[in-house]
């Protein structure tokens, strides 16, 4: 049980995870992720090395299609996986195993894909596209935390007579460099995706600035300091 | 503001990392480890680009003093910068630049690096070094969170304005390529350490069942009956 939006930006190329679960420590599988090469979550029963694989396959130049063909070919259990993967082009492709659990499914479009297992129902895949696909033009970790908002919004993981909650969620972004340009996690929650929308609003002032004084630390101002400017600004 | 160690297992070779902080989302920084090849992790005004570099660098056979020796020829701030490297065999090397704000400083045991800027002093540094050193038999994520918890109780960070708490605290531990052992994280809390250890021993419970039913999904019962099972014992 688990939602997830895979997404690319189409103006800047920046390619992003945002996923929710009832799991914990959800962050732990969001590794599949490669400025410039693409990105892929294999999530339900989990193939730990999948991700690890399908990037290297992404960085030698195959399509998302190839890429998640070979995964499949390669795993015997192939018919438990949830598997999605967009490449540097912005082709998406999913695989909804038919072993996975409860209501399981994905929504796929250019630059995106939606997909969950153990959910309420297809309305919860399709609320995640449209909360990503609502606003085109903002930054892309703001379109996927918007995408698993949605989710969670239309019900979420489980059934309407037992609902579970989100107890992990992650939201990281790739742009050109070598490391995440955001990266942001809740690992044990009882409402994780309510606290990494949280965790993301303190952040982003604060990303303009550690990014400043990595670039420029010569006469950078302490952080005590950034602090009394932001509430000096409130 | 940080305080930080990276270690190598006497008896696994598993490579760790660990990292508490008054900054936010410091766990999202620490790209810088990898299976067989080694850990660098770079902070003060950090150098994003360094750890994922210095990977390269030892992956291509370089040791840890002449990966050093490349990133201070790579970086006009170098002496901004706090680094620690250690390679696959434990070989470990530290960098507190002059530039750092004090007090800063670190120290290259056997098979580790512990370092940390804007700390209370060198006790803190001691702090983490025994605190890592207690339980040398014990799985290295305990004893990574040792370290932190030994350099928080020796007075951890102190800025301008005096104490400053933990914010944010991550721990990896990897043994495989492909993806990580112990991934743990606390982006956003009062008490980044105490929520650190909350988070670990949970997924240390949750830690087989997750392994076991990615690696054959059609023996493995549901996560309602596992949660069940465990509250069940407790």
């Amino acid at each position: 049980m688990t939602y997830t939006i895979l997404g690319r930006c189409q103006r800047t190329g920046r390619v992003g995870i945002g996923i929710a679960t009832f799991s914990i420590t959800v962050g732990r599988y969001c590794w599949g992720v490669k400025s410039n090469v693409g990105v892929t979550v294999s999530q339900a029963f989990a193939n730990e090395r999948n991700n690890a694989l399908a990037l290297r396959l992404l960085t030698q130049g195959f399509t998302a299609r190839a890429v998640l063909q070979q995964l499949m070919d390669n795993d015997p259990y192939a018919e438990y996986r949830q598997i999605g993967v967009i490449d540097r082009t912005g082709m998406a492709v999913a695989h909804t195993g038919p072993k996975t659990r409860g209501w399981s499914g994905h929504v796929v479009g250019e630059n995106y894909v939606a997909f969950g297992n153990g959910l309420m129902g297809p309305e919860i895949a399709d609320a995640i596209a449209k909360g990503f696909l609502a606003e085109p033009e903002s930054d892309l970790e703001h379109r996927l935390l918007m995408g698993i908002e949605a989710g969670r919004d239309a019900g979420g993981q489980g059934t309407r007579e037992r609902p579970k909650t989100e107890r992990s969620a992650a939201l990281r972004v790739y742009s050109t460099d070598t490391f995440a340009d955001i990266d942001l996690r809740v690992d044990l929650h009882e409402t994780a995706v309510d606290e990494l929308r949280r965790v993301w609003s303190y952040f982003k002032p604060y990303e303009p600035y550690y990014r400043h004084r990595e670039r420029n630390p010569r006469g950078a101002m302490g952080q005590e300091e950034f602090m009394k400017t932001l509430q000096a600004a409130e | 503001m940080t305080f930080s160690i990276i270690a190598r297992c006497p008896h696994t070779g598993r490579l760790g990392l660990g990292i508490a902080t008054f900054s936010i989302g410091s766990g999202g920084r620490c790209e810088g480890i990898q299976a067989g090849v080694g850990i660098c992790k770079t902070q003060a005004f950090t150098n994003r680009g360094n750890d994922p570099l210095a990977i390269e660098l030892m992956a291509q056979g370089h040791t840890p003093a002449h990966v050093m020796k490349m990133l201070e020829q790579n970086d006009p701030d170098h002496a901004y910068r706090q680094i620690a490297i250690i390679d696959r065999d434990g070989n470990g090397i530290g960098h507190s630049g002059s530039g750092t704000r004090p007090w800063s400083g670190h120290h290259v045991g056997k098979g580790y690096v512990a370092f940390g800027n804007v700390l209370a002093g060198p006790q803190v540094l001691e702090g983490i070094c025994a605190g890592f050193e207690k339980d040398p038999d014990t799985l290295l994520e305990f004893r990574i969170l040792a370290a932190l918890e030994g350099g928080r109780n020796s007075g951890g960070q102190v800025g301008a304005d005096g104490h400053l708490t933990e914010r944010s605290a991550a721990i990896r531990v990897v043994a495989d390529p492909d993806y990580p052992d112990i991934d743990v994280r606390v982006d956003l809390h009062d008490d980044a350490i105490v929520e650190l250890r909350r988070v670990l021993e949970e997924f240390k419970r949750y830690e087989v069942f997750y392994r076991d039913r990615g690696r054959d999904p059609s023996t493995a019962i549901t996560q309602d009956e596992f949660v069940r099972r465990l509250e069940g014992r407790a």
